[in-house]
């Protein structure tokens, strides 16, 4: 008998939703001491199915046929005092994000103890004896001084070890990860994967995983479920479904995981259009009466940048690459360094001088639900640079039809809003508008970062197609190693607001220079997998 | 409009806004209604409602008490809305800038919010209104004056929030100025707290006002429901209806707007739904 069985699971939507039913009929076993993931895009359903097993559908959502049996139990049929009983000892769960899933006023000993207590009979010194214990087998360095810190005073990768550590604090039989390393640096999200699968091998227990990520799936599952619209297309051996994929599904989102193997040839040589030299940007943090010491978010940072070509700038979260992307563009005001725009410098000039030349530098945001004004419709949003250039508002309303075309899009979907439109869409609306400028520089920051797979595919493409098409200068950030092997012709990477190394991509990507881009590709999930 | 679904969809929110309607309509037709003034003697004093050609009785010194309250809602609502108004236009302009801009200007906009905040403000507006002579001018500006600051809070929050979004971020690099970004990309994105707040504001104005005329300190040729309320606690115990029908009527006003504004907040925040 599995530890878990899903067997036709029916999840219903409440009324209005998009789709009547988030899950259908889905049947999945996962036996004991196995790692199952499953895998799908943002509404597949897979993260309701996880949270099914946990009891913990949001109000509104219900399982309304099939069953879910754990031990030969239907879970569904359980009271809530039952489930109650069973979150910890049997099955437990960790989150995306840790810092919303820990409480920020008390002390991760209290917390993990707390947990703990909740189910055994332990006095709170034994419970936090306990708590130690396991801190130090997450890795943890100092677990007794950890025990009294706040989740706040923990970086991003400590916090999710918490959370590891809480949720196998009562050796559970069943683990069930959602996603927990999406939120989370690509170094640190290699030692969080390595850890998890190392406890499961000691504790011979089972993990459901949730991810879209196949480059995660290739690193920890046995076995795989591929999710779509709530049903499961596919299912198998990690090595069935990966290397022989049966559906077109499959098929697709495989093919659509950017695979760093065809790199841009090096770019032709000519005249910077983009020259920085000695950029730095310091942060003062504090108000009138208090004075904290500067951070220093980029130090002396050169680059130059011709048409036609994309400079990826990669690195971790913190590294100071959308700061510097910021300082180009004059978001932000650099504290030191110049910005020459063909020969202009343009890092210390004064807005109002600066103003008719912002033109010629464009971006495309991070967030497709942020960088779109809610309240405007499409065809204002992306008629309002050259209106405010003085552009005739027919004229304008003309090219920005054929620009809505050229990015994909129906010119109808002027008369929308943003709201309407999904996340990829928005992202082509966004480059619309950075385009209708005819800009002569494009930095997009990660433009793709929110997106899912197949939409990322499309998007990078358009990105490198409308590149070409109008002979761009591209600055590209990314944290995403993978992204930047696709589209950029140069890498450059930075660590703690510092370049690393800079160097064409296959330079970059086959013979690293730095201990730190080696430890970066490294960590690159799925890096094993043909 | 789904929006107008939404708003109506609650009961105290269509009761609140049923009685405001009905409320704006008698003040506005107190002249139609009535042939004679609110401060002429009709009849007998402390006539109980219901005496001949009386519907709500008569005051201390026999005027209609019915076209007292009729033309003393013109003032609640005059005062209430007219204070309001000016207290979110000064409150969104400073609020907007602070949060707009950051910094030193915040830093000093948000010293002179916190200055009015620290007055008791009661005694600030009574102080004012003294100095300025009583007047339903002074009332207004008084009132506003007092009230701007919760307003300022309010935009300069949203304006905090909003300033760093992305679209804001995409207005200034294709070189929008920065009124035209305050005013056509974030206030309206900020629009729904100031709607909410503003119409409990009015509510809070009408009050307000209603203490400054119960102490002598309204316009003396106007009639409002504070004045009346003042100029009859002498008879409080022989003639209830002088204080109880004015103070209803500050009550039910007061409550229709809380209700209205309640009614806005679900309707314009749809986290609050469901």
């Amino acid at each position: 008998m599995p530890l878990l069985a899903l067997q036709n699971l029916t999840i219903a939507l409440p009324q209005g939703a998009d789709r009547p039913l988030a899950v259908e009929d889905v049947s999945l076993q996962i036996g004991r001491n196995e790692i199952v993931c499953i895998v799908g895009e943002s509404g597949s359903g897979k993260s309701l199915t996880a949270h099914a097993v946990m009891g913990l559908l949001p109000r509104g959502v219900v399982a309304t046929g099939g069953g879910i049996l754990f031990e030969g139990a239907d879970l569904l049929k359980e009271t809530q005092e039952a489930m109650r009983r069973r979150r910890g000892p049997d099955i437990a769960m960790i989150f995306q994000d840790p810092m919303a899933a820990l409480n920020p006023v008390m002390t991760v000993g209290h917390q993990v103890a707390e947990q703990i207590r909740a189910h055994r009979a332990l006095s709170e010194h034994r419970a936090q004896k306990q708590t130690e214990e396991l801190l130090g087998q997450m890795g943890l360095k100092d677990p007794r001084g950890l025990l009294k810190a706040y989740p706040h005073q923990l970086s991003g990768g400590q916090r999710q070890r918490v959370m590891i550590a809480m949720a196998l604090s009562l050796s559970p039989k069943l683990l069930i990860a959602d996603e927990p390393t999406t939120a989370l640096d690509v170094t640190t999200q290699a030692q969080i994967l390595k850890l998890i699968k190392r406890l499961q091998a000691e504790r011979a227990m089972s993990v459901l995983f949730i991810t879209h990520d196949f480059g995660v799936v290739a690193d920890m599952a046995d076995s795989v479920a591929v999710m779509r619209h709530g049903r499961i297309v596919e299912s198998g051996t990690t090595r069935q479904v990966l290397g022989s994929p049966a559906h077109d599904y499959t098929r697709a989102l495989l093919a659509a995981v950017p695979k760093g193997e065809n790199y841009l040839p090096p770019p032709a040589q000519a005249k910077a259009l983009v020259q920085v030299s000695g950029l730095t940007k310091r942060f003062r943090r504090g108000g009138l009466f208090s004075r904290s010491p500067a951070i220093t978010a980029v130090d002396q940072v050169s680059l130059s940048l011709s048409r036609g070509e994309t400079l990826g700038v990669v690195g971790e979260s913190g590294s100071g690459k959308s700061t510097l992307a910021r300082c180009v563009i004059r978001l932000l005001d650099p504290d030191a360094g110049e910005v020459l725009l063909d020969g202009a410098d343009i890092a210390h000039m004064r807005e109002r001088r600066l103003r008719p030349l912002r033109r010629r530098i464009q971006m495309v945001f991070q967030d497709p639900f942020s960088s779109l004004n809610p309240r405007q419709t499409i065809g204002d949003i992306v008629t309002a640079g050259p209106r405010i250039l003085g552009e005739d508002a027919g004229q304008a309303r003309a090219r920005a039809a054929e620009t809505l075309e050229l990015v994909g899009l129906k010119p109808e979907c002027m008369h929308r809003f943003p709201h309407e439109f999904s996340g990829g869409q928005r992202q082509r609306i966004g480059l619309a508008r950075a385009l209708m400028l005819k800009p002569d520089v494009l930095i997009a920051d990660e433009p793709v970062s929110a997106l899912d797979v197949t939409v990322q595919a499309q998007v990078l493409k358009l990105l490198d197609d409308v590149r070409r098409q109008m002979n761009l200068a591209m600055l590209f950030i990314t944290h995403d190693m993978r992204v930047a092997a696709e589209v950029c012709h140069r890498v450059m990477v930075m660590r703690h607001g510092q370049v690393v190394e800079e160097g064409l991509t296959r330079d970059i990507f086959t013979a690293p220079a730095s201990d730190y881009t080696k430890a970066l590709l490294a960590a690159i999930p799925g890096r094993q997998w043909p | 409009m789904s929006f107008a679904r939404r708003f109506f969809a609650s009961p105290p929110a269509i009761f609140g806004f049923a009685v405001f309607l009905a409320i704006v309509a008698i003040a506005l037709a107190a002249p139609l209604l009535f042939a004679r003034g609110p401060l002429s003697i009709v009849d007998m004093p402390l006539l109980p409602p219901g005496s001949p050609g009386l519907l709500a009785g008569s005051d201390v010194i026999g005027r209609d008490m019915a076209v007292g309250l009729a033309y003393g809602a013109r003032i609640s609502l005059l005062v209430g809305i007219a204070s309001t108004c000016c207290a979110v236009g000064i409150g969104v302009l400073l609020g907007a800038i602070a949060g707009y801009y950051g910094g030193w200007l915040d830093d000093l906009l948000m010293r002179v919010t916190e200055f009015f905040q620290i007055i008791p403000s009661f005694v600030l507006l009574m102080v004012l209104v003294a100095f300025l002579q009583p007047s339903l001018g002074s009332a207004v500006i008084g009132i506003a004056l007092i009230t701007w600051p919760q307003v300022a809070r309010v935009v300069r929050g949203q304006f905090l929030s909003l300033r760093s979004r992305e679209f804001v971020e995409a207005a200034r690099i294709i070189g929008m100025g920065d009124a035209r970004i305050i005013f056509t990309q974030i206030l309206p994105n900020a629009l729904p707290p100031i709607v909410v707040v503003s119409s409990m504001m009015v509510g809070n104005a009408i009050l307000t006002e209603s203490a400054l005329s119960f102490l002598g300190l309204g316009d003396p040729n106007l009639m409002s429901w504070g004045s009346m309320i003042g100029g009859s606690r002498v008879a409080m115990w022989v003639a209830w209806w002088t204080t109880v029908l004015p103070g209803l009527c500050i009550v039910i006003t007061v409550l229709a707007l809380n209700f209205i504004g309640d009614g806005l907040n679900d309707a314009l925040n749809p986290r609050r739904r469901g």
